[in-house]
């Protein structure tokens, strides 16, 4: 049987000015001070091959708004939300929100509202939805068959495909009504391989907010190989010591280093209750001069783009630390008004069913001046990131963690054996202020990042960076 | 207005439309949740967040290929859409002889997992749990200056299966939750700590314990150095041993085995934990927070012993990899809500309580370091059980604290860890994830520091 597309949604149509104004006028109908819709339209659809077969095929619609009313008073928020299928239930859950705002406060109206469309950070050419199944399914076997062909000790590969087209649409009282279409890729493959007793899993996976365009057999192909390669290369290495080492992060280890040692204590909610390392340090030195860091939401096709962010706000270039000075956070409406900074179009939220907070998009250090080659060569004992994975920090303290998935020791400016298991630990701060030398080269990886438990899509980037000293956790043998 | 079908209307015309499109087997697993958080910032409500939803997941098993399909749109053609799609759905994977739809009668079993009437409760009720916690934090030392985030939530929700082999059973359960975490400061150092508790009635959340172990959490780092690369005794406290006992429980899916993935593949009847060790997974736990009398796809949940005395009895099953494994589903299918398929998953996941005395267990132990945080836990590969996590402690000599350390790393692999174990307390805690274990104390692992 032929299907010529996966998804053929009957569209309803997403609630129109006249309708939002009825919305926010009942929000404020009790005494707010500024009310908020958020309107959502989710559609997925994921296929999964897993042990050579296809396993799961599963599409959905997830739809639902939630509405926001702040009463300055007593500087209390109340969210209203839930899945909605028509205006009814959104003007009903503009009605919940208003009746938890105390009766007597003067009634204040809501701005003519003003529909606009923003400009698009980059172009959808091919809307995955228009591509037969067909074309899906054959990008998941030929990875498949690619990984299983690299190397004899592969032994399993899960490769999975998911679309994601998320229609939004943020209008609030201050007469902003502004829809968004964020369409998102997300290729990933995991490969087991099996030596003696041992067995490892090596991960890559090809991401973007961009059409089908992104993928085809060449890239899907190479995805394949390179998780296939990192499954059998760590299978056959030796265990990462632990102890205190000079680094070098390949630009090829992605982003996670600048995500957890330097974003989020940038984001803005931390920083007004004081609680960030970086609290209060705007116009001070908080890395070497080497560092820049920059946020960027409008960085074409990345992860972590999107035309505006879950208030409607314009997304942006941040440079938030230029030549180790401190500059700005990363804010949403809430924070950037009590921290007196202009909002950077940060704010986000994982659906309608939560609250947006200040989160990073696409995060990177901006390239420097050495040789990559010859950063590896100044150093005689350390240890080469290739690929670093997920991690986490600790705000507050700045400690950070992060997962190394491919690695090797350098022995007198030269790669040697591969490790495995190795972590780098430090405190944010710290580091940032000891990198000695920047490559000029640059590399990303995606993610997902998590915070009070919201999951947010997004994307990292850094040059060739030094370390002279940082722990390295592994194993003592 | 669009008519609101009621639950079981939704479910009834779900069916219906099945038939009608000729389809024989079918399952329609539909799930209604209200909910509810408040915020606390400096002893007021800063937030209020109250949430309704409802949709439908519709699994389709056309000859031997299963479809998946769902939706939050149920109105009447919204049923019809998600129907069709989950059908569209089956025509893409590809066969397996071992897919079934649940057909086996349930029983009824209550499990003490509902109290009625939470999500009524005026805000002001609930909201007051959180105020208390953030209180109770504040009292218990001084030194707590600040807080991250103190929230409390509730939900009550209902779960509808049906089939067209012929099962159709509900339940419903409520959850509450708090949580803090709070800034310890002392001479410039600041140190969060982090702790949240879960029961299923608001009567059995004790917000005062709540916020004075969250506070101790962040008051204990305080003063916290540098340590020494070196191996030596690791003392986790049921809630830390907790955390590392979730990343095990990915070794014991039936799924992972039959793929290969999974270092107990082979090894029933073996020695894979010290003989002191025994984990049961118990998903008709009075009141447990993973409790529910069938899973995901309609099996009636059990009680089983996975590891007894250290040796491994069984893997957790749902209907496909229990047929493989020539016996029938233990009842493990797991489904986070209703767009998400059913996983394998454990339910009350614990560690049986040991013979030994916490505090006497640790007192015996020359030196050793007994963990505070653990960072990156979701990073531990249960394919490889390789662990290698960022950490803060506190460095005990006989069982008296020294100081706290941090900047460290601990690692490890998930196998040897169980082979580890060389002490069980007698202090079993179930925490919010269902997840349950007494003081762990781990006979050597690899710390990296300076």
């Amino acid at each position: 049987m032929g299907i010529s597309s996966t998804l053929t949604i009957t569209r309803t149509p997403v609630v129109s000015v006249r309708d939002a104004e009825r919305v926010l006028r009942t929000a404020l109908s009790r005494g707010g001070d500024w009310a908020e819709l958020f309107w959502e339209r989710h559609e997925t659809l994921q296929l999964v091959l897993d042990d050579g077969r296809i396993e799961d095929a599963i599409t959905g619609v997830d739809q639902g708004a939630g509405v926001r009313v702040v009463n300055n008073a007593n500087e209390r928020t109340t969210y209203a939300n839930g899945n909605v299928t028509d205006l009814d239930d959104v003007l009903a859950l503009a009605g919940r929100a208003a009746a938890s705002v105390s009766e007597g406060d003067d009634l204040h109206d809501a701005a003519r509202l003003v529909p606009d469309d923003l400009p698009k950070p980059h172009a959808v050419r091919i809307d995955p939805r228009t591509v037969p199944v067909e074309r899906k399914v054959a990008l998941l076997r030929r990875a498949n068959e690619v990984a299983r062909a690299v190397d004899a000790r592969v032994i399993q590969a899960t490769v999975s495909y998911t679309e994601s087209v998320q229609d939004v649409l943020v209008t609030n009282s201050d007469g902003v009504y502004r829809p968004d279409t964020r369409v998102r890729l997300n290729f990933m493959i995991n490969v087991v391989a099996k030596q003696g007793d041992v067995l490892e899993s090596g991960f890559e996976s090809v991401r973007g907010t961009r059409g089908f365009e992104m993928l085809d057999d060449e890239v899907v192909g190479e995805c394949a190989t390179i998780a296939a390669r990192r499954a059998a290369l760590n299978v056959g290495a030796e265990p990462a010591p632990a102890g205190t080492y000079t680094v070098v992060l390949s630009s090829e280890a992605g982003g996670t280093l600048i995500h957890e040692s330097v974003g989020h204590g940038l984001e803005a909610d931390l920083n007004l209750k004081g609680l960030s390392v970086y609290s209060g340090r705007i116009g001070q030195k908080v890395a070497s001069e080497l560092i820049t860091v920059v946020d960027d939401g409008r960085d074409p096709g990345q992860r972590g783009t999107a035309a505006m962010d879950d208030e409607g706000t314009p997304t942006q270039r941040t440079v938030l630390i230029e030549k180790g000075v401190l500059k700005t956070y990363l804010s949403d409406h809430k924070h950037a008004e009590k921290l007196g900074i202009n909002r950077s179009g940060n704010a986000r939220r994982e659906s309608f069913r939560y609250l947006p907070i200040c989160r990073m998009t696409n995060t990177m250090i901006e390239r420097g001046e050495s040789d990559p080659d010859e950063i590896v060569r100044s150093v005689k004992d350390g240890i080469f990131v290739k690929k670093m994975g997920g991690g986490q920090v600790d705000v507050v303290s700045g400690n950070f963690a992060f997962e190394i998935t491919e690695c090797h020791r350098i022995r007198e400016g030269r790669l040697a054996e591969p490790l495995r298991g190795a972590t780098l630990v430090g405190q944010g701060p710290k580091l940032m202020s000891e990198i000695d030398m920047v490559g000029w080269d640059l590399g990303y990886s995606t993610g997902t990042c998590g915070k009070d438990g919201q999951g947010a899509p997004v994307a990292d980037a850094q040059p060739t960076l030094r370390i002279p000293s940082v722990v390295v956790g592994g194993k003592l043998t | 207005m669009t008519q609101r079908l009621t639950n079981d209307e939704v479910v009834d015309r779900a069916l219906a439309s099945l038939r009608g499109a000729g389809v024989r087997t079918a399952e329609v697993f539909l799930r209604d949740a209200l909910s509810g958080s408040v915020d606390t910032k400096d002893g007021q409500i800063e937030s209020v967040i109250a949430r309704g939803e409802r949709g439908l997941g519709v699994r389709v098993l056309d000859g031997q290929r299963m479809g998946f399909a769902h939706s939050s749109d149920l109105a009447a053609a919204g049923i019809e859409h998600v129907v069709d799609q989950a059908r569209r759905m089956a025509t893409i994977t590809e066969p397996d002889a071992d897919l079934q739809i649940a057909s086996t009668k349930l029983d009824v079993a209550d499990l003490a997992i509902y109290q009625s009437g939470i999500e009524e409760r005026p805000l002001a009720e609930r909201g007051a749990v959180a105020l208390a916690v953030e209180q109770a934090a504040r009292q218990a030392d001084p030194r707590v200056t600040h807080f991250r985030k103190t929230t409390y939530s509730d939900a009550e929700i209902t779960t509808i299966i049906a089939t067209t082999t012929g099962i159709r059973a509900s339940y419903r359960e409520s959850h509450c939750g708090a949580m803090t975490s709070p800034v310890a400061t002392q001479n410039g150092e600041r140190q969060i700590g982090y702790h949240g508790e879960g029961a299923r009635r608001m009567t059995d959340l004790d917000a005062a314990r709540i916020g004075g172990r969250a506070a101790r959490r962040a008051t204990e780092k305080l003063g916290a150095k540098p340590f020494a690369t070196q191996k030596l005794p690791i003392v986790l406290d049921p809630w830390m041993a907790m955390s590392l006992l979730g990343a095990i429980s990915p070794l014991f899916s039936a799924d992972n085995v039959l793929k290969g993935r999974s270092l107990f593949s082979g090894k029933i009847g073996a020695r894979v934990a010290n003989e002191r060790v025994t984990i049961v997974d118990d998903a008709r736990r009075n009141g447990g927070l993973r409790s529910a009398p069938f899973d995901g796809e309609g099996t009636a949940t059990t009680t089983r012993t996975m590891v007894d005395g250290g040796v491994l009895r069984g893997y957790l099953t749902n209907i496909k990899t229990g047929r493989k494994l020539g016996s029938s589903s233990a009842g493990n299918a797991r489904r986070g809500s209703y767009a998400s398929p059913s996983r394998i998953g454990p339910s009350n996941f614990y560690v049986e309580q040991g013979v030994d005395d916490p505090a006497a267990m640790v007192k015996a132990l020359d030196r050793s370091l007994s963990i505070t945080s653990l960072l990156n836990l979701h990073t531990i590969d249960p394919i490889s059980g390789e662990f290698s996590l960022g950490a803060t402690g506190t460095y005990l000599e006989h069982g008296a604290p020294v100081h706290p350390v941090q900047g460290i790393t601990i690692a490890g692999n998930l196998t040897h860890l169980l082979a580890s174990i060389a002490g069980v307390g007698t202090d079993l805690t179930f925490g919010p994830g269902g997840i349950g274990s007494p003081t762990l104390v781990i006979s050597e692992l690899s710390v990296g520091g300076t």
